[in-house]
């Protein structure tokens, strides 16, 4: 299925919505709402996969942080996967809030079920 | 007596939209442009008055804001939530609304009501997909209004939206940028015997949430702030102001850095939730010789030493402002030698979409050099700006020890 636009693929009970090749103010509004839609209560695991991002600014860190706080409401778990655009989030802070893994396998493997 | 129907000749209604469509308004000013719309608005309808609400979407009230006929409405700057009574109702449903028997049930505007309105027709300003307010006509007399009538409206409304929205933009970047020219500290004086120099850059013309402070703190401490509010124009410049305000105070009740962005980081959940900022805070002790500082996820200052390559000072990240409860921020201590000079900035100096981040702060360790901050800073801006005009705003402060 597709959020606004963004993909979301299910594999097993963990949704995985990827991101764009660039994140910032022309397009973090509607990944933000997209990010919110997909941490629903339905959702035990969602994985951010921002492997083939490039490009985040602060724009985009305020995109996860908002799905964050939302995912807190709905107990959704967010897991990110970041290589290029890692440096930003540790310089946010980002990832002592969510689980940032290397790649998409890794964070597949790393991230346990429901409850678990 | 009861206002004719109008528009009832084609030639009357031809010359009636000309004077609605009139290139001629265009040579005026947007607000003036606003006024002489709504004059001929109420003179076309044959209304006791024509108004235009806007749209505060700080508040989420729409308040009068230019009138013909009825002017008092504006004068005592009437408010009306967006969603309740009459002109409510058209901002939230986006739909024309005509009431024929206006009343406290259906119009909650004090002084229409009060000066006796019978009936009313409004009609939504729309810019792209974006409500900037409501405009309206209204009657002393009971009065039909006809399906001509709401063209008229409509029309007079398109017309008005464009002036509107250029006005709304232009008053928010105006307040916006008075607001940062009144919050950076200006001359910088030398504070504590720290030589200092700083720059603050709208990007695109458009004024953000970056902000500098440099204060003293009665032990004799000198204290500089570097932050960055996400979002731009005038409700981060908002914010921006409140956080620096709430900062200040916090220095005074306690010397610990992360303790200070920690009570900031409370007071932001609870007063501006939503919001999210990165915020450096550095405490130097007298005399300069070290300074305590503390990110929350904020870029660290470049430091450079006298004839040395300067490179990123090692701040331990912490997490942003406003992200959530109760972080933990570590403090970093950093001697200062004499003649040392450090390089505090927000985003928009390095960040460039064709390059990494790190990237940019290698561009910027090159550049930076332990001179005058005076001169040290004009380097800076030309090698990392140069004459291209930034997307995000930028905000540089440096300090040096005397030599």
């Amino acid at each position: 299925m597709t959020v606004d636009g963004h993909r979301v693929r299910w594999v097993g009970q963990q949704a995985v919505i990827a991101m764009p090749a660039e994140i910032d103010v022309t397009n973090a509004d509607p990944i933000g709402q997209a990010l919110v839609i997909a941490a629903s209560q339905d959702t035990p695991v969602l994985i951010i996969d921002m492997s083939g991002t490039t490009f985040c600014d602060s724009a985009g860190v305020r995109a996860i942080i908002t799905a964050h706080q939302h995912a807190a409401t709905t107990g959704t778990r967010l897991l990110l996967v970041a290589a290029p655009v890692l440096r930003m989030l540790t310089l946010t802070g980002v990832d002592q809030l969510i689980p940032i893994y290397p790649t998409l396998a890794a964070a597949l493997a790393g991230a346990p079920g429901p409850g678990g | 007596v009861t206002a004719p129907a109008t528009g009832a000749r084609p030639a009357d209604k031809l010359h009636d939209i000309q004077s609605i469509t009139d290139t001629a308004l265009a040579r005026l000013g947007d607000h003036d442009l606003l006024t002489e719309l709504l004059e001929r608005t109420r003179a076309i309808l044959q209304a006791d008055t024509a108004a235009a609400m806007l749209l505060d979407s700080s508040s989420g009230e729409l308040i009068a804001t230019a009138a013909a006929g009825l002017e008092e409405e504006v004068r005592q700057g009437v408010r009306i939530p967006v969603g309740r009574g009459f002109a409510g109702r058209i901002a939230a449903t986006r739909q024309p609304v005509t009431l024929e028997h206006a009343d406290h049930t259906t119009a909650l505007n004090p002084i229409l009501l009060q000066k006796g309105i019978r009936a009313l027709m409004g009609v939504p300003l729309i810019a792209g997909r974006k409500v900037l307010g409501v405009l309206y006509v209204g009657s002393l007399t009971d009065r039909k209004f006809t399906s001509d009538d709401l063209e008229l409206l409509l029309l007079a409304a398109d017309r008005a939206a464009s002036a509107v929205l250029s006005l709304m933009t232009r008053e928010d970047r105006l307040a916006a940028t008075a607001l940062q020219r009144s919050l950076l500290p200006s001359p910088l004086s030398a504070a504590g015997g720290a030589e200092l120099a700083a720059r603050y850059v709208p990007g695109e013309g458009v004024v953000g949430g970056d902000w500098y402070d440099v204060f003293t703190l009665p032990s004799g401490q000198l204290c500089v702030v570097i932050g960055d509010v996400m979002g731009s124009g005038l409700p981060a410049a908002v914010i921006m102001g409140r956080m620096r305000s709430a900062l200040r105070a916090y220095a005074l009740e306690t010397t610990d850095p992360a303790e200070v962005l920690a009570r900031l980081d409370a007071k932001m959940q609870h007063f501006e939730p939503g919001a999210l900022a990165t915020v450096l805070y550095a405490v130097f002790e007298p005399g300069l010789s070290q300074a305590h500082i503390c990110s929350a996820g904020h870029y660290p200052p470049v430091l450079a030493l006298p004839r040395r390559p300067a490179r990123l000072a090692g701040i331990p990240p912490g997490l942003l402002i406003g992200a959530a409860p109760g972080a933990q921020r570590r403090v970093a201590n950093l001697d200062i030698a004499p003649g040392s000079l450090l390089c505090f900035f927000t985003d928009g100096l390095i960040e460039r979409r064709a390059h990494s981040i790190d990237e940019g702060m290698a561009r910027l360790c090159r550049a930076v050099t332990a001179r005058p901050p005076d001169a040290a800073i004009a380097t800076v801006m030309a090698a990392l700006v140069g004459s291209e005009t930034a997307d995000d705003d930028i905000a540089v402060l440096m300090l040096r020890r005397p030599p």
